[in-house]
């Protein structure tokens, strides 16, 4: 029973910091941010005394749907092309030779040792309607010469891919590289097609890597930013702009609170309906795995 | 053994005495734009006043006034436009200025002083005024003409940007139809509104800051932006021509303002008094590329700077330039049809 409490503490205390930190810079904004929705504007910008329903009323904004229609598709797309791009590559970086993987392993950390803002100007000079690809295509009569390859929601498509990649990688990578590969073997020995027991038993064997992979890449992606700022165009606005757009130029804060308490609460849903679902399926091991 | 740690204890102390003594000078925090001011004038003040200067940079005064918002102090010097000088000074953020202490006031050229808010200078002093322009590159534009009607053309399709600022969009528009861009009116706005949508079909985006580099790398072949900006990049890219649109266009002023809380008020008007001196202002001119209207310093400027007609725009533009008035309440008209051009397709 002693021992029992002790541990207990111990445990308490190593946890602390971690929680504080979560606590202090996650838990409390978000309340803020939550509590401003509720809170009136002032014409300066300000945010006014007393408690109002207005902003929460504002989201039925008819020029919103188009935004957030737009926000979810981009983000559901991008995911989906990550995953499907980072489970092969994941499959190939546990089965290569250790030296081999170190390599690749490296080459998919490489982009992380330049600013990310760097890396999205690059794909302007890339994309540019004067450069190389431009020409390149137009050349192979593969798009017109008046076809823009930026300022486009596909543009910004790709960009969100190209970003967002290695951090499907990572855990399907880690998820992989756990799986057992005779289980394959094994069962094609039983007669099953590679591709059958690519399907039936290794993408299951790494169910765990491909949660995390989505949530690292859907979650990030509905709060995008920076990607359409830069690269998308007037008709590839996101939720994020609009939030930036809400707090710097129209200078109402309850507004951007409001789209922000939005974007939070899509993306606490996938998060809890993901964690029920491990819960429901292993209730022992879901702590354990989620460690991955 | 202790001795040498005394002995090391002292010389640390020494020289943080020295460093403290480096540090008493004081110093002057300044908060503007960015390349903005001329380093060398900035260094000359540092030595004629025994002072230290800081230069903090901001992209808009929307970030500038949400970071004074969230309550940043100590700075002394801020640059905001005219219509943000007006939201700050209507809250209290502003000092008065002390006239006394800038005896170069009367170097402002009154012909720009009449289109100013604050006649008096009674917070604030004009910096620089500038025009929004339209900018393209000679050689890839054919029969170019001076008017808002270019972001109709369909050849230009998909290489055009507008800036991303909901009062300058819709007052071209507006400019365009022969309205004010400070209308209330509602059926004026919905003309002007229908007017962007048609333009936003032609546009590469909408875009504040990248507008000018892509226009010198000839990613943009027409863009719609402030005269200062474009002629800097004209440096870069010679086939980069400017114009004032003759349905008139927005202009703007970015004063010097001292904010209410400033550590070194007096140092601040100091800086004022020294920027409106002919020689400042003319070196200012020459640097920035946007005019600081500065009557005596015109004619210390080179002979090809006084004959740009950006800088300098014949009598009947200045005529139709107006100046982006503070709406108040009435923003939320502009951020409504802002937010619905946004959307529209």
């Amino acid at each position: 029973m002693k021992a029992g409490r002790r541990r207990n503490l111990s445990e308490w205390l190593v946890t602390l910091p971690s929680l504080l930190w979560l606590l202090l810079l996650f838990l409390v904004p978000t309340v803020l941010v939550f509590a401003i929705t509720f809170k009136p504007a002032t014409p300066y910008g300000g945010i006014g005394d007393g408690w109002t329903l207005a902003t929460l009323r504002t989201l039925g904004n008819p020029n919103y749907p188009a935004i957030i229609w737009r926000t979810v598709w981009l983000s559901v797309v991008a995911t989906t092309l990550c995953i499907l791009l980072a489970t092969p590559m994941g499959y190939y970086m546990a089965r290569v030779s250790p030296a081999r993987r170190r390599l690749v392993l490296l080459l998919v950390i490489l982009p992380f040792w330049t600013s990310f803002l760097v890396r999205i100007f690059a794909w302007k000079v890339l994309l540019h309607p004067e450069g190389m690809l431009k020409h390149a295509l137009t050349f192979l009569g593969l798009i017109a010469p008046e076809t823009s390859l930026l300022y486009n929601a596909y543009a910004v498509l790709l960009v969100m891919i190209y970003t967002e990649l290695p951090f499907a990688i990572l855990p399907i990578y880690a998820a992989s590289e756990k799986f057992d590969f005779r289980l394959i073997e094994a069962a094609k020995d039983l007669g099953a097609t590679s591709f059958f027991a690519f399907r039936k038993i290794f993408l299951p064997g790494i169910r765990v890597g491909l949660l995390t992979a989505f949530l690292m890449v859907f979650i990030p992606s509905l709060g995008s930013y920076v990607i359409p700022d830069i690269v998308g165009g007037p008709t590839s606005e996101m939720l994020g702009n609009k939030i930036a757009q809400r707090t710097f130029v129209d200078r109402n804060l309850p507004h951007a609170a409001g789209l922000s308490a939005l974007l939070t609460v899509a993306v606490l849903i996938p998060m809890v309906a993901i964690t029920a679902l491990r819960r429901k399926e292993s209730p022992k091991d879901a702590l354990i795995e989620e460690g991955v | 053994m202790t001795k040498k740690i005394l002995a090391a204890l002292a010389l640390a102390a020494a020289v943080a005495a020295l460093a403290g003594c480096a540090e008493q000078k004081p110093v002057l925090h300044v908060y503007t734009w960015s390349d903005y001011i001329k380093p060398e004038l900035v260094a000359q003040f540092e030595r004629e006043n025994n002072c230290k200067v800081v230069v903090d940079t901001y992209a808009s005064n929307e970030e500038m006034y949400a970071k004074f918002k969230a309550g940043a102090t100590g700075y002394d010097l801020l640059f905001p436009s005219s219509y943000m000088v007006k939201i700050m000074h209507d809250q209290g953020m502003l000092q008065k200025l002390n006239l006394d202490l800038i005896p170069n006031r009367r170097n402002v050229d009154p012909d720009y002083m009449k289109l100013a808010f604050d006649v008096d200078m009674d917070h604030s002093v004009p910096y620089t005024v500038t025009i929004t322009c339209l900018g393209y590159l000679g050689s890839k534009v054919s029969d170019f003409k001076p008017t808002w009607a270019m972001l109709d053309r369909e050849d230009l399709k998909d290489r055009m940007t507008m800036l991303n600022d909901h009062r300058e969009v819709i007052g071209v528009a507006l400019k365009y139809l022969g309205y004010s861009l400070n209308t209330l009116d509602d059926r004026e706005l919905a003309e002007a509104k229908d007017v962007v949508l048609r333009w936003k079909k032609n546009l590469a985006k909408f875009e504040n800051e990248q507008y000018k580099n892509g226009l010198a790398s000839g990613e943009f072949l027409l863009v719609h932006g402030y005269s200062g900006d474009l002629m800097l990049v004209q440096a870069e890219n010679d086939d980069i021509q400017i114009a004032v649109p003759e349905e008139g266009s927005q202009i703007n002023f970015d004063d010097m303002v001292i904010p209410v809380g400033a550590p070194q008020p007096e140092l601040a008007h100091k800086m004022i008094n020294f920027i409106l001196e002919p020689q400042s202002a003319a070196e200012l001119t020459e640097f920035i590329y946007f005019l600081c209207p500065n009557l005596p310093s015109y004619e210390l400027l080179a002979e090809e700077t006084r004959a740009d007609p950006i800088l300098f725009p014949p009598a009947d533009v200045v005529a139709k330039l107006e100046t982006l008035a503070d709406l108040g309440e009435n923003n939320a008209k502009y951020t409504k049809l802002w937010d619905e051009i946004k959307a529209g397709d």
